[in-house]
Order: C-alpha cells, then sequence, then structure tokens
C-alpha cells in the first residue's frame, strides 16, 4: 500500500504525457481523482491495509517503507492541500498547455513528497527531498518572470547548500554506522559510543533542515520565495512543500533516528523560540500581503520546533497537529490573498481597505484563517498551540512555554492589522467596483475553512485517541 | 584519510567559489565543486568502514541527481540571462531577502 501511493502518482504522469489524442484534457479529472483518493486511503485506519505490499512493488522499492500516524497525517495534509491548489490554479494560469504542465509537475512533487512522508532511511529520504525541490524549483519560476527567476535561484542556492551538509551527514553515519536505515543507526547511535563523529553528524543534519524549513537563523530565502512564486504555487509551497521538505523530515529524522539529547532539545527549543518572536515582529512592519503570511509562516513553523524539543509524546503530537493546522489555515490565507491579488491586481495593503462589503466570502473566510492562527477557541489551531503549551510546561521548560504564549498574542495583533487594512477600514476610491472571487478561489477556501472549524469542534473528542496513537511513535 | 583531506579542501574551494564571484554560472559551479567534495567522503567513508559497496550505490545516486538538480538551475540562468542581458549576480537583488 505505502508503495502505490509513490507509484500510482508517477504512473499517471507517464501515462498523461502518452501521444493519445484528447488524454490531456483528462489530466485534471485524474489528479483531483488522486488527491481524493488518498485522503480517503489515510483515513483507513486497519494496519493491516498498510502493510499490503505486493510482490512487484517489493521488487521495484527495496527500501523500507512504513506509515505510522505521523507520516499519515502528513499524507492527508499532501492531499489536501495538493488538491486546494490545482483548483485554484485556473484563475491564474490560463493556457491549456501551460495547465496542462502544472498539473503534472504537481504530480511529481505529490509522488516526492508522499515517499518523504513514508521513507525509513535516511538516503532514500535525501532522494525523494531532492525530488521535491526540483519540482519546486521549476513551480517557482513557473511564469519565467524575473521576481519568480530570482527566488527560484535563491532556492536552487541554498537548498544546494542544505544538501551539501545533509550527504556529509550521511558520510558521518556510513562510517559510523555502515548503514544507512532508520532503526539501524539508531542501534549503533546507542550502542557505539563515538560522541564527536555522532554529534558532527547530528549538527550537519540539523543544520541542512533547519536551512529546509526556514528557521529564523536561515530565514532569508523564505520570504523572497513565497512571495515571487506564482499564486498557486506559493499555496503549494508555504502549505506543504517547505512543512514535508524541512519540518517533517526534521520531526522523523529526530524521532527515528538520532533521538533526544539534552543539548539537541535546547539548540532546537532557542531555534523555534527566536523563530516565533522573530517571525512574527517581522510580519507586524510588512506592508506586502504575501510577505506578511510567508513571516507568519516562520514564526509557525517555530512553534512545530517547540513541540518537537519538548522530546515527550503530548509535544511530538502537538507538532504533528500543527503541521496539519499550519497546512489547512496557511493555505487557506495564501487562498485569500490570491483571490485579493486577482481582483485588486495588488499585494501592498496598505492601499486596500473595506473589502469585506466587495468580497463577503474572501473577507469570512480569511477571519477564520487568521483566528485559527492566532490559536482562538474553538478553532482547530487553539488545540495544537495548547497540546505544545502543555507539553513544554510539563517537561519543564516554562520558559519557552511563555514565549510561546507571548508569540501567539503577537501572531494576533499582526493578523489584526491584517485584517483591518484589507477588509475592514475606510474603503479606497481606486477599488469601488471590485467583485467577489471566481468560483475557483472561492470554493476551496470555503471547504478548507470548514475543514477548520469542524476539526476545531470535534477536536475534544478526537485528541486523546489521537495523542495516544503517538505512544508507539516514539517508542520505536 | 588522504581522499578526507582532499575533501575538505574541495569543500573549501567551493565555498570560496560561491563567496568570491557576482557570475551565476560560477555560484553553480561552486555548488557542484561543494557536491563533489562531500562525494568523495561518503567515498573516504566507506573505505574506512569496510562498506564499499553501499558507499559506491550512494555516490552513483547522488551524481543523478546533482545533473538533474544542475540542469533545471542552469534553466533558471538562462531565464535570467533572456531577461537582464548579462550573468551578474547584482541583477538579482530586487527582492528584500
Amino acid at each position: 500500500m505505502c508503495a502505490s501511493l509513490i507509484l500510482i502518482p508517477f504512473i499517471s504522469v507517464l501515462v498523461l504525457n502518452l501521444p493519445i489524442r484528447g488524454i490531456k484534457r483528462l489530466a485534471f479529472g485524474l489528479a483531483v481523482f488522486l488527491f481524493l483518493l488518498q485522503m480517503a486511503a489515510v483515513l483507513i485506519p486497519d494496519p493491516a491495509f498498510w502493510k499490503i505490499n505486493h510482490s512487484f512493488c517489493a521488487n521495484i522499492f527495496n527500501f523500507e517503507l512504513g506509515a505510522d500516524i505521523l507520516s499519515k497525517v502528513v499524507l492527508f495534509c499532501i492531499a489536501m492541500v495538493s488538491s486546494v491548489t490545482l483548483f485554484s490554479a485556473p484563475a491564474f494560469i490560463k493556457n491549456s498547455d501551460e495547465k496542462f504542465n502544472f498539473i503534472n509537475i504537481l504530480l511529481i512533487a505529490v509522488c516526492g513528497m508522499n515517499a518523504v512522508a513514508m521513507a525509513r532511511d535516511i538516503f532514500s529520504l535525501y532522494v525523494f527531498l531532492e525530488i521535491v525541490a526540483v519540482s519546486s524549483f521549476i513551480l517557482i519560476a513557473f511564469n519565467r518572470d524575473m521576481p519568480g527567476l530570482e527566488g527560484a535561484f535563491k532556492y536552487i542556492v541554498l537548498s544546494g547548500v542544505a544538501t551539501v551538509l545533509m550527504i556529509a551527514g550521511i558520510a558521518l553515519l556510513v562510517l559510523i554506522a555502515g548503514s544507512t536505515n532508520f532503526s539501524l543507526v539508531h542501534y549503533m547511535l546507542i550502542t557505539q559510543n563515538k560522541s564527536l563523529i555522532a554529534g558532527l553528524a547530528v549538527g550537519l543534519f540539523i543544520v541542512a533542515l533547519f536551512i529546509k524549513s526556514g528557521l529564523m537563523p536561515f530565514h532569508g530565502w523564505l520570504p523572497d520565495v513565497y512571495t515571487s512564486a506564482p499564486a498557486p504555487a506559493s499555496v503549494l509551497l508555504a502549505g506543504i512543500i517547505t512543512k514535508v521538505a524541512g519540518v517533517y523530515a526534521l520531526v522523523r529524522i529526530m524521532v527515528s533516528m538520532l533521538g533526544f539529547s539534552v543539548s539537541i532539545q535546547s539548540i532546537l527549543l532557542f531555534a523555534g523560540a527566536v523563530s516565533v518572536i522573530l517571525g512574527a515582529l517581522a510580519a507586524l512592519t510588512q506592508s506586502d500581503f504575501k510577505r506578511m503570511l510567508s513571516y507568519s509562516s516562520i514564526s509557525q513553523v517555530g512553534y512545530i520546533i517547540l513541540g518537537l524539543g519538548s522530546g515527550s509524546v503530548l509535544g511530538i503530537a502537538g507538532a504533528a497537529f500543527h503541521i496539519f493546522n499550519h497546512a489547512a489555515f496557511k493555505s487557506l490565507l495564501f487562498i485569500n490573498s490570491a483571490a485579493v491579488e486577482s481582483r485588486l491586481g495588488s499585494r501592498d495593503i496598505d492601499k486596500m481597505g473595506g473589502l469585506a462589503k466587495q468580497m463577503p466570502l474572501t473577507s469570512l473566510t480569511s477571519v477564520i484563517g487568521s483566528l485559527s492562527c492566532a490559536g482562538i477557541p474553538p478553532l482547530a489551531g487553539f488545540w495544537s498551540k495548547l497540546m505544545i503549551i502543555i507539553a513544554l510546561w510539563l517537561v519543564g521548560f516554562k520558559s519557552y512555554a511563555v514565549i510561546a504564549v507571548i508569540g501567539s498574542v503577537l501572531t494576533l495583533a499582526y493578523f489584526l492589522v491584517l485584517q483591518r487594512k484589507v477588509f475592514f477600514g475606510k474603503p479606497s476610491d481606486e477599488f469601488k467596483d471590485i467583485q467577489e472571487a471566481g468560483f475557483s478561489l472561492s470554493l476551496p477556501a470555503i471547504a478548507l475553512a470548514i475543514l477548520i472549524v469542524v476539526v476545531g469542534v470535534l477536536s475534544p473528542w478526537l485528541l486523546k485517541g489521537f495523542i495516544l496513537g503517538f505512544v508507539p511513535v516514539l517508542g520505536g | 584519510m588522504v581522499s578526507g583531506i582532499f575533501a575538505v579542501l574541495l569543500f573549501a574551494i567551493g565555498i570560496y567559489c560561491i563567496l568570491a564571484t557576482h557570475n551565476l554560472i560560477r555560484v553553480l559551479i561552486g555548488i557542484e565543486i561543494l557536491i563533489k567534495g562531500v562525494t568523495l567522503l561518503v567515498i573516504a567513508a566507506g573505505l574506512k568502514s569496510g562498506n564499499l559497496a553501499l558507499a559506491q550505490a550512494l555516490v552513483i545516486t547522488i551524481i543523478v541527481i546533482e545533473v538533474v538538480i544542475m540542469t533545471v538551475a542552469v534553466g533558471v540562468v538562462l531565464g535570467v540571462h533572456r531577461h537582464t542581458g548579462s550573468l551578474d549576480a547584482r541583477n538579482i537583488r530586487k527582492l528584500k531577502g
């Protein structure tokens, strides 16, 4: 089953590019069907279903794949954000050939991300991270305009440096463990006592994945890339690509391979706290809609890293839940920014005002997204932040718990600024004849807003089973 | 041991190459040299720990992936050249960072 989630998108890309008349028109429908299928498959709880391994697949993939609850959360987010991106693409990409290319690259990216979510081997994780990275380079430069090319080049250079650090880390692991399998390396790291080389390898992996996830000392590329990418690509990048390629990969490597120690935890907590506070403060001063959301993204990634740094089951569960929440509300907010940009032709929030009357659906959904991001009950974002803060408090990092609460207040502050400048306040004369964004941008926004509210309301009943599901993740 | 020293040397050359130039193609060459350095490190690690077969498989995969990345990267540089008519990295500082 695990292998088919990688193989099916890959084979469908091959089939779509066969020289058959009319097959290109099927691309959109096929992609939607695949993403819905993936969301449905993830919700199947039966463990036997996930262990089915056909001999054909086993012959192709002779490396280990696995799907625990952490992988399943990420797999669900991948399908959710990709389908949202797919629905919002027609509003920005008019040419049918370009649309077909976009769907192809999206399917390759999904194939790579699914594989990252299920890889149980550090080298195959690296290979699939590169597949995701290459497809995101192409997505950023999709319009071949100057900002897109500039953002793509910055991402290529930074991602190249991260790759180099990661291969160096893999080389050191080969030296001390003689293997790249997660469980074998974990066993060797516990039993053997070569602390200097092991510490160096851990440091290399942490720095490489901090660069990929855009945490605060290494965040320089992230606002540029999100801002310069075309609107549908920035939904995908902000919602899921950097979360899978950076944050999830870091969580997976820490949990399954490297294990926690006091020094690693203090590095993670410090970087997370710095990102939470400085990301939020930087977001307060921005005047570009997308750039503000990008800094907010840095700040929210800080929360996920804080949850990881606590090193407890509750903290990891909170981090996974926050990855899901971030995928939901950040792609919702980026779709709102796309809707505003498509109608106004501008992203400068100082020039906007009073759009709540002209664009009621966009305004309402963006309020839900912002409140969930700021952690207001009963929306979904509240519960994940609460889990992370309680986990930090219980483990004994009380000062970091306080920083997380302060960060949440700052989040509310910059979203209030955003809401007041864009949707409320005095309507500007320049944008009097603006209408609600089209069907292709409102439908995904409404679906995501409903999802955020429903998950938030149902959370008190579901959370206990969700958290208990993470006990085996941390144990093995 | 010797290949380890050469790996570090290549690493230093690659970083110098990225930092010292304003030419986009030379930045890519710098990244290539960095990747060559760590590839040598993988071989050295495999030799030292007696896992040369594993190291060989890893190195071939790394070479394939770096070719794919460089193809896309050179495509992006060609796009920049088409817009600005030069390969100077100082032309692509419109974004604030």
